[in-house]
C-alpha cells in the first residue's frame, strides 16, 4: 500500500515538471508562416466550439481549413496554445476579458462578423417568452442594462450584485454552461458569476421565482429546452435559423463579436520582438510552478468545493448504479436462466441491446427521450443509465458463475431436503459469488470511470469539476492529473471494500487467520 | 416403507425405465445390480423425486410422492442420498457439510449440531478431518463425510448412486466398511452397485435390471447362486470380459498391457493376479508367434467373481495348428510357465477356428 502511494506520488511530480515546462513554448512557428489577417485562415487549422456559429461560419468561410471541433472554450484556449490549432474563433466580448489576464494571446485582426444573441425558449412556452421581452424592454429603459454592460463587459469586473426577489411563484429552470467564460458565465467561489447569470436572476426575480440553474453541455441545451427540460436557456445563445426550428428565441439582448485569435508569437505584427515573453517564463522555479498551480486551480476562489462535490456526485452515482445494476442484473440473470421462452428471450434482447449501445448515447436516450416530460434529478437517470448497463454486463457474470458451480452441488442440496430457492441461497450463491468476484471487480471498475461522461446531462461530477477549472486557469495539467488520481482513489477505495468481500468469501481465510493468530 | 408402483421414465423417445413394481420394508438392504445403461441409476433418483417419471406411482410411508400437495423436501430430508461423484459441499468445511442440514432444516442449534456431527466423524473414522475442506480430502475420504453428511439428517433410508465408482480401487473399501457397518446396525438402504461380492453379502434383496425392466429379484443366493433368468444367468457368471484384437507380429504389447491392467483394477485383482495374468498372456502369445497364419488373433480375458477365476481365450482363423505342440516351441520353458500358471488348459478346433482356452485361479 505504501508502495502504491509513493508510486502515484512521483508520477503526479513528474508529470506537474512534464506539464509545467511544456506550458507556453509549444506552438510558436517561424517567422515566414506567421498569420497576418484572417485571410490567411484559408488553409490553416481552426479551433471554434462545438455546434456553435462560428463552428458554421468557418466551414463556409475556410472550405479548405481543416476546422477543429472542441466541446468546452477552455479546450479551444488550450488548443491554441498547444499548437494543435493555428487560431480559433471565439467572442470577442470573453475574449477580450481573457486577454486581460493572458498575454500570450492575440486577437487576428478585427471581429469577423456579429452576431445576435437572445435567451432559448421551449417554442410552446410562449407565455414566458412574452415575460421575458417585456422584461428586457424594462431593465433596458431604466438604466439596469446599460449599468450590467457597463460592469461586466466594458470595465471587466467579477462581482454580483445581491439580487433579492420573492421565490413564492415557483421554480426557474434555466440551462447554461457555466464554463463560457467572463464575461458571461463562469464559476468563482462556487457559484456561477457573469452577464447571463446576472441577467437570468434578474428576471427570475422580476418572476418571483425561484432559480435553478443547470449546467449542462453546450450542445445538449437546445435538446433540453426542446423536450421541456429547462424551461430557458440563458448562454449568450447565438440566434441562427436551424436553432429557430427547434427553439423560439427572445429579443435580442447583446450581439456579439466573432474574432479570430492565436497566439500572439504567430501573429506578424511590425517591429514583432519574439521571445521575449519566453526568457521571463523560464525565470520561474519549478517549485513555485507547482505552488501556483495548487492555489489556483484549488484554493483559489475555494475551487477545492466543486472537486469535493464532484467527488461527491461521481461516488454517489457509482455506489447506487452498482446496486442498482446488481440487482437488476440478478434479474434478468434469473429470466435468462429460465425455461419461460418469453423471459428467456427478454433477456437475451436487453442483454444484446445494452451491451451493443454506448453508455453514453443510452444516458441521452433515458435523459432527453424516457425522462422527456418529467422532472427528474439528473443523478438518479445516471444512476439508472449505468445500472442498466451494469446490469446486462453482470447478468452475464451472474449467469457464469452459477452455471460454474457443478450440479452435482445443486443436486446434494435438493437430495438433503433444501428446497430449490434455499439450496440456491446456501450452496449455490455462496460459491458463485466466490467464483464471480474477480471479473465483478473488474465491470465496477470500468462503471466508476464511465460516470465521467455524466456532465452531457448537466450532472456535475469530478470530471465536470476538472472542466471548470480548466476553464477558467486554463492550466490543461493541473486540473486532470489531479481528477486522473481521485478517480484512481476512488477505484482503490472502493476496490479494497470488494476485495473485503472477496476475503470473507474465501472459506479457507477463517482457518488461515486463525492460524495466524 | 417404500412402494414403487408402475413406474417408467423416458428422455423423449427413449424409456429408461418399463413399468417397474416393487416394496422396499424397513430395515432392507436392497442392491441393484446389472449392467451399465439400463436405468438403475435412474430408478434410484426417481425414489426422491430428482428425476421426475413419467409414469406410475410411489409412495413413501403411505404418502403419494406425485401428489403436489405433498411436502417432497420433508420426505427428502428422512430419505437422504449418496452420490458416485460425492457431491460435497466445496466451500464449507467438513464439519459445516455435516451441520448445514441438522442446522438450516432442522433449527438444531449449532452447538448440538457440532456435537453430533462430530459423533458421527468419528463413526466413519475422520473426526479430525473435521475442519478440512472437502478438497483436502482423498475420494474415500470424501465419500465417508458425504455419508456421515447423511447421517447427519438422521435418516430413515440411504440411496447410494454407485457409491465406490468414481474411486481408486485401493479406496473402495473402506467406503464399503462403512455402509457394512450401517447395514448391521440395521439402516434401510437402497444400493447401486458394480461390487458383486459386496452386493452378495450385505444385502438382503438383489434387484437385477435389465433395459429398463426389473428383470429378476430375490435373495442374494438366488441372483447369485442360482439365477432363473437367461440374461441374469448371462450377466452373473461372466461378470465383465476384455477384447483385444492382435493384427500382425509387430502389436504394441506395452499398450495392450495397459489395457489389461487397467481390466484388473477395474475388477479389482490383486497384484499377484495381474501379475501372472501378464505373464500367461506374454507367454502364451510367444508360442503364438512361431506360427505365421495366427493373425488377426483375437484375445479375450473375463473374469467371474462367482467362481474366483479368469478365463484366456485365444482365437484364430489360420490352419489347423496347436500352438500348444511341445515340438513347435523353441524350447520347454515357455511351456512349463503356462503349465505352471494356469489352472486349466486346452487346445480345440472349433468352426474352422483355433482356439486355445486358460484358467486362471485368482489369488
Amino acid at each position: 500500500m505504501k508502495q502504491t502511494a509513493r508510486l502515484i506520488l512521483c508520477l503526479f511530480l513528474f508529470g506537474i515538471f512534464w506539464g509545467c515546462g511544456d506550458s507556453g513554448t509549444s506552438g510558436a512557428r517561424p517567422e515566414g508562416t506567421k498569420l497576418r489577417s484572417s485571410a490567411d485562415l484559408k488553409d490553416k487549422r481552426i479551433g471554434v466550439l462545438l455546434g456553435s456559429t462560428h463552428d458554421t461560419y468557418a466551414m463556409k468561410t475556410y472550405p479548405r481549413a481543416t476546422i477543429l471541433q472542441y466541446k468546452s472554450p477552455s479546450d479551444i484556449l488550450l488548443a491554441v496554445k498547444s499548437g494543435k490549432v493555428d487560431a480559433a474563433i471565439y467572442t470577442y466580448e470573453t475574449l477580450l476579458d481573457i486577454f486581460r489576464t493572458d498575454h500570450d494571446l492575440a486577437f487576428l485582426g478585427k471581429p469577423l462578423f456579429y452576431i445576435q444573441v437572445g435567451t432559448g425558449f421551449n417554442k410552446n412556452n410562449n407565455a414566458l417568452r412574452k415575460k421575458f421581452n417585456e422584461f428586457l424592454h424594462g431593465i433596458k429603459e431604466n438604466g439596469v442594462y446599460a449599468d450590467m454592460v457597463d460592469r461586466w463587459i466594458t470595465r471587466g469586473e467579477s462581482r454580483m450584485p445581491a439580487i433579492n426577489g420573492k421565490k413564492t411563484n415557483g421554480v426557474l429552470v434555466v440551462g447554461t454552461v457555466s464554463d463560457k467564460g467572463l464575461p458571461f458565465t463562469i464559476v468563482k467561489d462556487g457559484r456561477m458569476i457573469g452577464f447571463d447569470v446576472e441577467l437570468t436572476e434578474r428576471f427570475a426575480a422580476y418572476l418571483g421565482k425561484e432559480l435553478k440553474m443547470a449546467d449542462m453541455e453546450f450542445g445538449s441545451l437546445i435538446a433540453a429546452a426542446a423536450t421541456n427540460k429547462i424551461d430557458m436557456i440563458t448562454s449568450t445563445l447565438m440566434i441562427t435559423e436551424e436553432r429557430k426550428k427547434q427553439i423560439a428565441f427572445s429579443d435580442v439582448y447583446c450581439e456579439l463579436g466573432a474574432s479570430a485569435f492565436a497566439l500572439k508569437n504567430n501573429i506578424a505584427q511590425p517591429g514583432d520582438a519574439v521571445g521575449a515573453s519566453g526568457a521571463t517564463e523560464a525565470s520561474h522555479s519549478f517549485l513555485k510552478k507547482i505552488a501556483d498551480g495548487f492555489y489556483n486551480n484549488i484554493v483559489h476562489e475555494n475551487r477545492y468545493h466543486l472537486i469535493l462535490d464532484g467527488l461527491k456526485a461521481t461516488v454517489i452515482i457509482s455506489i447506487f448504479a452498482t446496486i442498482f445494476g446488481t440487482l437488476l442484473g440478478a434479474l434478468v440473470c434469473s429470466m435468462r436462466m429460465s425455461k419461460i421462452l418469453l423471459l428467456n428471450l427478454t433477456a437475451r434482447v436487453y442483454i444484446s441491446i445494452l451491451r451493443g449501445t454506448p453508455v453514453l448515447v443510452l444516458l441521452m436516450l433515458i435523459f432527453y427521450v424516457v425522462f422527456a416530460s418529467v422532472s427528474i434529478d439528473p443523478i438518479i437517470v445516471s444512476i439508472i443509465a449505468f445500472g442498466m448497463n451494469f446490469a446486462a454486463y453482470t447478468a452475464e457474470i451472474f449467469r457464469s458463475g452459477i452455471q460454474g458451480v457443478d450440479k452435482g452441488q445443486t443436486e446434494a442440496g435438493i437430495a438433503m431436503g433444501f428446497t430449490r430457492v434455499s439450496t440456491f441461497r446456501h450452496i449455490v450463491l455462496p460459491q458463485m459469488v466466490r467464483r464471480i468476484l474477480p471479473v465483478y471487480k473488474g465491470e465496477f471498475i470500468s462503471l466508476v470511470k464511465m460516470t465521467s461522461i455524466v456532465g452531457y446531462i448537466a450532472v456535475q461530477d469530478l470530471t465536470k469539476a476538472g472542466d471548470i477549472i480548466r476553464s477558467r486557469t486554463f492550466d490543461a495539467f493541473f486540473p486532470l492529473v489531479m481528477v486522473a488520481i481521485l478517480y484512481f482513489l476512488i477505484s482503490w477505495l472502493l476496490l479494497q471494500s470488494l476485495e473485503y468481500a472477496e476475503r470473507l468469501t474465501d472459506p479457507k481465510y477463517k482457518r488461515r487467520k486463525a492460524a495466524r493468530a | 416403507m417404500i412402494r414403487v408402483e408402475h413406474l417408467s421414465k423416458k428422455y423423449g423417445e427413449c424409456t429408461v425405465l418399463k413399468d417397474i413394481t416393487v416394496q422396499i420394508n424397513k430395515g432392507e438392504v436392497i442392491s441393484i445390480i446389472g449392467p451399465s445403461g439400463t436405468g438403475k441409476s435412474t430408478f434410484l433418483r426417481c425414489l426422491n423425486l430428482l428425476e421426475r417419471p413419467s409414469g406410475g406411482a410411489i409412495y413413501i410411508d403411505g404418502a403419494d410422492l406425485l401428489d403436489k400437495k405433498t411436502d417432497v423436501p420433508g420426505i427428502r430430508q428422512r430419505m437422504n442420498m449418496v452420490f458416485q461423484s460425492f457431491n460435497l459441499f466445496s466451500h464449507l468445511s467438513v464439519l459445516e457439510n455435516l451441520t448445514i442440514g441438522p442446522i438450516k432444516l432442522k433449527g438444531m442449534n449449532r452447538e448440538e449440531a457440532e456435537r453430533k456431527a462430530l459423533e458421527i466423524l468419528k463413526l466413519v473414522g475422520l473426526a479430525e478431518k473435521a475442519l478440512n475442506f472437502p478438497d483436502e480430502l482423498s475420494g474415500g475420504q470424501k465419500q465417508r463425510v458425504a455419508i456421515a453428511r447423511c447421517l447427519a439428517m438422521d435418516p430413515e433410508i440411504i440411496l447410494f448412486d454407485e457409491p465406490t465408482s468414481a474411486l481408486d480401487p485401493t479406496m473402495v473399501s473402506e467406503v464399503l466398511s462403512v455402509i457394512r457397518r450401517l447395514a448391521r446396525e440395521g439402516m434401510t438402504m437402497a444400493i447401486v452397485t458394480h461390487e458383486m461380492a459386496f452386493a452378495r453379502d450385505v444385502s438382503n434383496r438383489v434387484f437385477y435390471m435389465d433395459e429398463g425392466y426389473l428383470y429378476e429379484e430375490g435373495t442374494p443366493e438366488q441372483i447369485f447362486d442360482n439365477p432363473q433368468r437367461e440374461k441374469t444367468r448371462i450377466f452373473i457368471n461372466r461378470v465383465r470380459s476384455f477384447n483385444y484384437r492382435i493384427t500382425s507380429p509387430d502389436y504394441d504389447l506395452y499398450a495392450m498391457n495397459g489395457e489389461i491392467e487397467a481390466f484388473c483394477e477395474k475388477q479389482i485383482l490383486t497384484r499377484k493376479t495381474r501379475h501372472n495374468l501378464l505373464l500367461l498372456v506374454e507367454e502364451l502369445l510367444q508360442l503364438h508367434h512361431q506360427i505365421p497364419s495366427v493373425f488377426p488373433l483375437e484375445l479375450t480375458i473375463s473374469h467371474s467373481e462367482k467362481h474366483g477365476n479368469l478365463e484366456l481365450t485365444l482365437e484364430n482363423a489360420g490352419e489347423a495348428i496347436n500352438p500348444l505342440d511341445p515340438d513347435l516351441a523353441p524350447d520347454d520353458l515357455g511351456l512349463n510357465i503356462i503349465n505352471h500358471l494356469a489352472e486349466k488348459i486346452d487346445y480345440r478346433r472349433v468352426d474352422g477356428k483355433n482356439s486355445v482356452m486358460a484358467s486362471l485361479r485368482e489369488d
